[in-house]
């Protein structure tokens, strides 16, 4: 196998334009696996990316392709991650490819997602294939997407390739054009070992399954490897490639892609973004870009039963096993008892892992308002990092508060420049630049990590009708004026609804934010008042009014089954509520804060 | 959870009719469940001859299902009046009332109450409620002081009648008559006006009924308080014996609870229409002894009792109800369906539940707490023994004044009455 009949490729995409099913045409296509089989979307694997559309891992997988040259070249396809709580995530996967296919629905035309994923190819300096798809829908439009695509991406319209993944027209083109016009990949097998970590999973017998594309030199069974980022060494146990399945080979070499096994204990030691090179013959200089992806998002996690503290606790470490970005660690709450304080990549990731927790462990949890981690200089000088606002000391303890600030790229077509710009300032965001890219700009901020994590992206595309792109990284901490705005019920402060804000957001959020809890909260047998107050200043309050009538008028003979039926349905809901106080206090009253 | 299932003794080849009751609401029947198993058995008393009563007296409810009209706001099990449906009707209830008393255990059960339900079961004629009883009175049992009811519309009575059903052994009337404004009776349905209650109460009265109930409803479109008070004022200077009032429930199995209602009154002054009624009847001498029920002294609705107090009966009609053992179990709602089963000599029932004994532990506070009687205390240890978190929120409920102690029993206070479902949630 030589470098030249060898292509790293990846497909890109707006949601359902139709990546997973061109995916498995070229699978059933290469033979990779056979029709039927295909039939299930094998890259998106997990139950929740399927249902959420998005690609929460990276995959990958070996296509053995014989060209109409006659030639059999080795195609391996890359699958990125969809979501902008992942965004280094797919830089990385797009940094071990040559190309990428970007698939543009004939129907909807370039839409939100097509762009940002256009840019993140531009630049990974990919070689991009345009692929016009669904061309056998009625509303297909071809000649108008080759418009779009040669308007708005600056590339040829006429080159792009119109398929129907569907039904396979096309498809044929689709893999000669990966062959013909994506450039093999350059390295030298002879030179030091030189590995890109992608992608990690964890397996319960082999540790740590680590997708490698090696840039130069060979790695076989028994080398002795060395983590660049963390000088950490381990013996290879394993190499191979995937077809989809795991398949050991004797070795992968420089433009390669597959995967390595090396007794690592923990997907954490093994990072996406790392270099791995040889122990007695590194390799000059890692492979930049490298992040130590870190949590930048904080929330406690805490069961609604009690009994299933150390069931969460059992499901926290399987979860990180597989997953370097997410964090935990016992926490207690005067509200809510016995939990975790969790840490997540961003809000989407949050979910995410709330959702398994729900579904593959079957628990029922309280989730927090997410905070970002703050500086606190207090007033004996020491230095203290918070992530829950409950433990901001008081403010005549406080010297300097400092947050968290990210440099973030936005790019957008010219006309939502000015929407961009009052959702930034909104947002307190601080211009750093502006530049115009193709037919479009690239504006750069820096943001409180605050202001961003939580509904930014969001706003952002609905301002942009799905045109904008955002990506972001941490900068640095900066002096700010933050309050602490604590919650309180019938009096009494409940800590895990407290949150940080800027001073001059704190009415505005108080008075949003008791708002949303009374319509949440049901009525009790007692009135319920809901404050928000800055230390003793109460700045806005609400009343959930006392239950008036909660009453069955009538109960007798037959109907006795049914009333019991109607109230044992009421009571599984009243299981989903966290008793704070002599307050019953929903499951989502929690993130209603995150909300308003 | 017991497991409900539907068994259909010799038919099924109609689905059973959804609505109120028994309904099959739970998932496909466990391969386990009795009654089941009981399906395929040759028995004619499906699933009440695999149980016993645990107590001696029994009540015994009538599902009489016609009516001229269906109102609107009714979810129970009727029919159109229809002469012919009648006659058959009446024809399966015997044979039902026959094959109630071939169970193993009739032998040994007593009957202390009759209740004929509706429907308007005072569309039955006098001689064809005394044949019913006097069938029953040949099959089981009855005590020498048994209370036999018949519910009436003002529209099908009259002193003749009235006094037809006392020859019968009719010793109670329960009255529906709804509301006295003239206005609201024809949008609620009914049929009758305002003057034809009263002139059916004073009907009933001449007929020497010495125990006659009154039923009437507030929370209804377009009601306020004024309107309200002034016909509690009005229906108490009858002197009933007895006075259920219902606050308007928008019923699934309803024509309003489908459709929606106009008009309805906002909760706070439905509350006020529920304090308005408490107040008179307690200043009129009525005991508010169940949370939509009044009595004179002595006057309390002993059938009704015994569902409250999660005690057994027995029951005949489409739809009927029966309690016995841990069986609670319903009959075919259909009429049609009602009588071939009984036509082919099986008990038509259609639905049925096993209550473990958790479910009737629940099942004996949310009816027991309905009634001014209350539970017995340690019914309510036993409930919330190691859950100190449902304890102190029951505790509550004591320190709000809605429920209290008196000696060794707990009931809630007429405050309680009002948010009762919140603590039964607190109680299954």
């Amino acid at each position: 196998m030589t470098l030249a009949r060898t292509r790293n490729f990846s497909i890109v995409a707006h949601i359902d334009h139709g990546k997973s099913t061109l995916a498995d045409r070229l699978l059933a296509l290469t033979g990779t696996m056979d029709a039927k089989k295909a039939v299930d979307q094998v890259l998106d694997s997990m139950d929740l990316e399927r249902e959420r559309g998005i690609t929460i891992k990276a995959h990958t997988v070996r296509l053995l392709y014989r060209a109409r040259d006659g030639a059999e070249y080795t195609l391996n396809l890359i699958d990125t991650p969809g979501h902008v709580d992942f965004s280094y995530e797919v830089s990385r996967a797009l940094a071990a490819c040559e190309g990428a296919l970007l698939i543009i629905d004939a129907a909807q035309g370039i839409e939100a997602q097509t762009l940002a994923n256009y840019y993140l190819a531009l630049d990974a300096n990919l070689t991009i294939v345009p692929v016009i798809n669904k061309i056998d829908l009625p509303a297909a439009d071809v000649e108008g997407t080759r418009n779009q695509i040669t308007e708005i991406l600056d590339l040829d319209g006429d080159e792009a390739l119109a398929i129907s993944a569907k039904y396979g027209t096309g498809v044929p083109d689709v893999l000669e054009a990966i062959v013909a016009r994506i450039p093999p990949p350059q390295g030298d097998p002879e030179a030091p070992l030189k590995a890109l970590v992608f992608d990690s999973f964890y397996d319960s017998y082999q540790g740590g399954v680590v997708y490698v594309r090696l840039t130069d030199g060979r790695v076989r069974p028994g080398a002795r490897i060395l983590l660049m980022s963390n000088s950490r060494t381990y013996d290879v146990q394993q190499v191979g490639v995937f077809t989809p399945e795991m398949r050991p080979v004797d070795e992968l070499s420089a433009g390669q892609v597959g995967y390595l096994t090396a007794s690592i204990k923990r997907v954490a030691d093994a990072k996406v973004g790392e270099t791995i090179t040889e122990a007695a013959r590194p390799t000059a200089e890692a492979f930049p870009g490298y992040r130590d992806a870190k949590p930048m998002v904080f929330a406690g996690l805490y069961p609604i039963e009690d009994t299933d503290y150390e069931a969460l606790r059992d499901a926290l470490e399987k979860l990180r096993l597989n997953d370097p970005a997410f964090s935990f660690e016992p926490e207690t709450s005067l509200a809510l008892g016995y939990g975790f304080r969790c840490g997540f990549l961003g809000l989407l990731h949050m979910e995410i892992v709330q959702e398994r927790l729900e579904r593959e462990f079957n628990l029922s949890l309280i989730v927090t308002a997410p905070s970002v981690r703050y500086k606190v200089v207090t007033t004996a000088g020491e230095v203290q990092e918070i992530d829950n606002p409950s433990k901001l000391p008081t403010p005549d303890r406080i010297e300097r508060l400092e947050e968290p600030y990210v440099r973030s790229s936005i790019f957008a077509p010219t006309e939502f420049m000015t929407a961009i710009y009052k959702l930034a300032q909104d947002k307190r965001g601080e211009h750093r630049s502006l530049e115009y890219v193709g037919r479009g700009v690239r504006i750069q901020f820096d943001f409180p990590l605050a202001e961003i994590v939580i509904d930014f992206y969001d706003k952002l595309k609905s301002i942009s009708r799905g045109y904008a792109s955002f990506d972001y990284e941490f900068a640095n901490f900066r002096p700010s004026d933050l309050v602490k705005l604590d919650i309180l019920l019938n009096g009494d402060s409940v800590d895990a609804l407290s949150i940080i804000v800027h001073r001059d957001k704190a009415y505005e959020k108080g008075k949003a934010l008791v708002e949303k809890l009374r319509a949440v909260i049901p009525r009790q047998l007692f009135e319920v008042a809901i404050q928000a107050a800055i230390g003793s200043r109460v700045i806005a309050r609400e009343t959930v009014k006392a239950m008036g009538k909660n009453v069955t008028a009538k109960c007798y003979g037959g109907d006795i089954t049914r009333k019991r039926k109607l109230l044992e349905r009421q009571k599984e809901g009243k299981k989903r509520m966290k008793q704070v106080g002599k307050v019953e206090v929903p499951q989502e009253a929690f993130l209603t804060v995150l909300k308003s | 959870m017991a497991t409900l299932s539907r068994s259909q003794p010799e038919l099924g080849a109609r689905p059973a009719a959804a609505g109120t009751g028994l309904t099959g609401a739970s998932p496909a029947p466990r391969p386990t469940s009795p009654p089941n198993v009981l399906a395929a058995a040759p028995s004619p008393h499906g699933v009440l001859a695999e149980t016993a009563p645990a107590g001696r007296e029994l009540g015994f409810y009538i599902h009489m299902p016609f009516c001229a009209k269906r109102c609107y706001y009714c979810s129970f099990n009727t029919a159109p009046m229809d002469a012919g449906a009648m006659l058959r009707y009446l024809g399966a209830l015997h044979r039902e009332v026959e094959l109630l008393s071939t169970l193993p255990w009739a032998g040994d059960v007593t009957l202390a109450t009759v209740f004929f339900g509706g429907g308007t079961p005072s569309l039955l004629a006098a001689d064809e409620v005394a044949e019913i009883l006097a069938a029953l009175r040949t099959r089981f049992p009855v005590v020498a002081d048994a209370e036999v009811s018949v519910e009436c519309n003002p529209e099908s009575v009259s002193r003749e009648k009235f006094e037809g059903y006392r020859q019968a052994g009719v010793n109670r009337i329960s009255l529906g008559i709804q509301s006295l404004d003239d206005t609201l009776l024809p949008r609620l349905g009914r049929l009758h006006s305002a003057r034809d209650a009263r002139a059916a109460f004073e009907a009933a009265r001449a007929a020497g009924c010495a125990n006659v109930s009154v039923d009437i409803m507030y929370g209804l479109p377009g009601l306020d308080l004024a309107g309200w008070t002034g016909a509690v004022q009005r229906v108490l200077d009858w002197q009933p014996d007895h006075l259920s009032a219902y606050g308007l429930t928008l019923d699934a199995g309803s024509l309003w609870g489908v459709t929606g209602v106009a008009g309805l009154p906002p909760e706070g002054l439905v509350v006020e229409q529920y304090w308005a009624l408490a107040r008179a009847a307690t200043a009129h001498g009525f005991e508010h002894y169940e949370v939509s029920n009044y009595a004179r002294p002595g006057f309390r609705s002993r059938h009704n009792q015994i569902y409250w107090r999660a005690a057994e009966y027995l029951a005949a009609g489409p739809g009927a109800c029966a309690f016995v053992g841990d069986v609670r179990c319903g009959n075919a709602k259909p009429v049609p369906r009602y009588c071939e089963t009984l036509e082919r000599g099986a008990l038509p029932i259609a639905e049925s539940e096993r209550l473990t004994p958790r479910q009737r532990l629940g099942e004996r506070l949310i009816l027991g707490l309905r009634t001014a009687d209350g539970v017995p205390a340690g019914w309510l240890t036993e409930r919330l023994a190691g859950d100190p978190a449902r304890q102190g929120r029951v505790d509550d409920w004591e320190r709000a004044g809605l429920l209290a102690r008196t000696g060794a029993r707990v009931a809630l206070s007429e405050a309680g009455f009002l948010v009762s479902d919140a603590l039964f949630v607190e109680l299954l």
